[in-house]
């Protein structure tokens, strides 16, 4: 008989999506995997209260989003007090590097850094990540009239961004 | 005659119900302003997608496969851990002690005892107590706030509810929790021999504490916001 895959096994096959996820919220990669390696490891510490035979997607998707709100919330009282960092400084582990890096990528990367923290988390788990707007309202605490509304005003934004850029 | 509002998008996402989505449709069919932006905006998904979906076929950078499973140190089984604290219940000795017993810390706490008055940790009354720059850390450090000597992890209730904080120097991590106004030590571990300075303090947590916390903590650790609270009403 097979054993059910273990939290450990499940969470690896997770990795990559929780990867783009970070990526999506991020302004640049190397953030984007120092995230994905705090989640990783929140989930491992708090594995005992995940439930299991409800989603484990949706719950470490959470943890992602928590863990980032924290750390974005912590820099930007950083760079109050800081002169702004020159743009272009970090390098990171960028996945994409090796490919041909299109005028269009950068296009579409650049409008998603300009939107608003509150559309771009959704943006990014509707439009990139496939959750419906329920599932989004519940993993984010949110009034799915918010979730929505959020949604049109960060798609819309989106699309007049891509448009001139 | 609709506009592009939320039951536009919410029919272009598939998130109506099959009856109202047929009449949207056709709306959206009878106006070409609409099946203009209908189609710019399935475009512009598209180009988003494109432009991250790569990084899921991507190979994944080696320190979040080990974040996972870790192969320079011992796998943690954490229901493991727990069910060995459940039926052992160190629960009759001071559990610093316990912890020494099993952890083969004492010999660490050993060496920092006697240098009394700069020595991160305190006896007192049988109890291990953070003492000088870690006790001041302790009180005063966010999880955010730039690392000098020490550093603070997480922040969390324990399930008796006071409140406890990991907390990582060069040379030792570990947990102290408030006891009649102080901190107490729960546990202390030295760094693995050749890991001390910077590395530890970006190699993540010891997998001993890891456990520790794991079998202390009640509920979910503190975000920033709590923390802050927690801390502006000295730890109570």
């Amino acid at each position: 008989m097979d054993s059910p895959p273990s939290f450990e096994d499940q969470l690896s096959a997770l990795l990559p999506r929780l990867r783009r996820f970070a990526h999506a919220l991020s302004r640049n990669p190397a953030d984007a995997d120092d995230l994905t390696q705090s989640a990783i490891e929140r989930a491992l510490l708090s594995k005992t209260q995940w439930q299991a035979g409800t989603r484990l997607d949706s719950w470490c998707y959470r943890i992602m989003r928590n863990l980032w709100i924290d750390t974005v919330r912590a820099q930007t009282r950083r760079t109050a007090r800081e002169a702004p960092e020159e743009e272009g400084m970090s390098v990171g582990e960028d996945p994409r590097d090796a490919m041909d890096a299109s005028v269009d990528l950068k296009r579409i990367l650049t409008a998603m850094e300009r939107l608003p923290d509150e559309q771009r988390e959704i943006v990014a788990l509707i439009l990139i990540e496939g959750f419906g707007y329920r599932e989004v309202s519940e993993m984010l605490d949110l009034p799915i009239g918010t979730v929505s509304s959020r949604l049109v005003r960060g798609r819309t934004a989106l699309l007049a961004m891509v448009g001139e850029l | 005659m609709i506009t592009a509002d939320e039951k536009f998008f919410a029919w272009l996402d598939g998130e109506l119900p099959p009856e109202e989505a047929a009449r949207v449709e056709a709306e959206v069919a009878a106006n070409p302003e609409l099946t203009r932006l209908a189609e710019q905006h399935r475009a512009m998904q598209a180009r988003l997608k494109g432009a991250f979906d790569p990084i899921v076929d991507a190979p994944v950078p080696e320190r979040l496969r080990q974040a996972i499973r870790p192969t320079t140190t011992d796998v943690i089984d954490f229901a493991a851990a727990k069910r060995a604290r459940d039926t052992r219940n160190w629960g009759s000795l001071p559990q610093w002690a316990a912890m020494a017993a099993t952890l083969a810390i004492g010999v660490f706490v050993g060496t920092m005892v006697p240098h009394r008055g700069s020595a991160p940790v305190e006896v007192q009354g049988g109890k291990l107590y953070a003492a000088s720059a870690l006790n001041g850390a302790l009180d005063k450090q966010l999880a955010s706030t730039p690392a000098d000597d020490v550093r603070i992890g997480m922040t969390f209730r324990d399930q008796s509810g006071a409140v406890c904080r990991t907390f990582t120097q060069a040379q030792s991590s570990g947990l102290a929790c408030r006891d009649d106004g102080r901190w107490q030590l729960r546990g202390l571990f030295a760094a693995p021999e050749g890991q001390g300075g910077s590395y530890r303090m970006a190699a993540g947590m010891d997998p001993n504490l890891a456990t520790l916390v794991d079998s202390t903590i009640a509920g979910e650790p503190f975000d920033a916001a709590a923390e802050k609270q927690a801390k502006d009403r000295g730890w109570k």
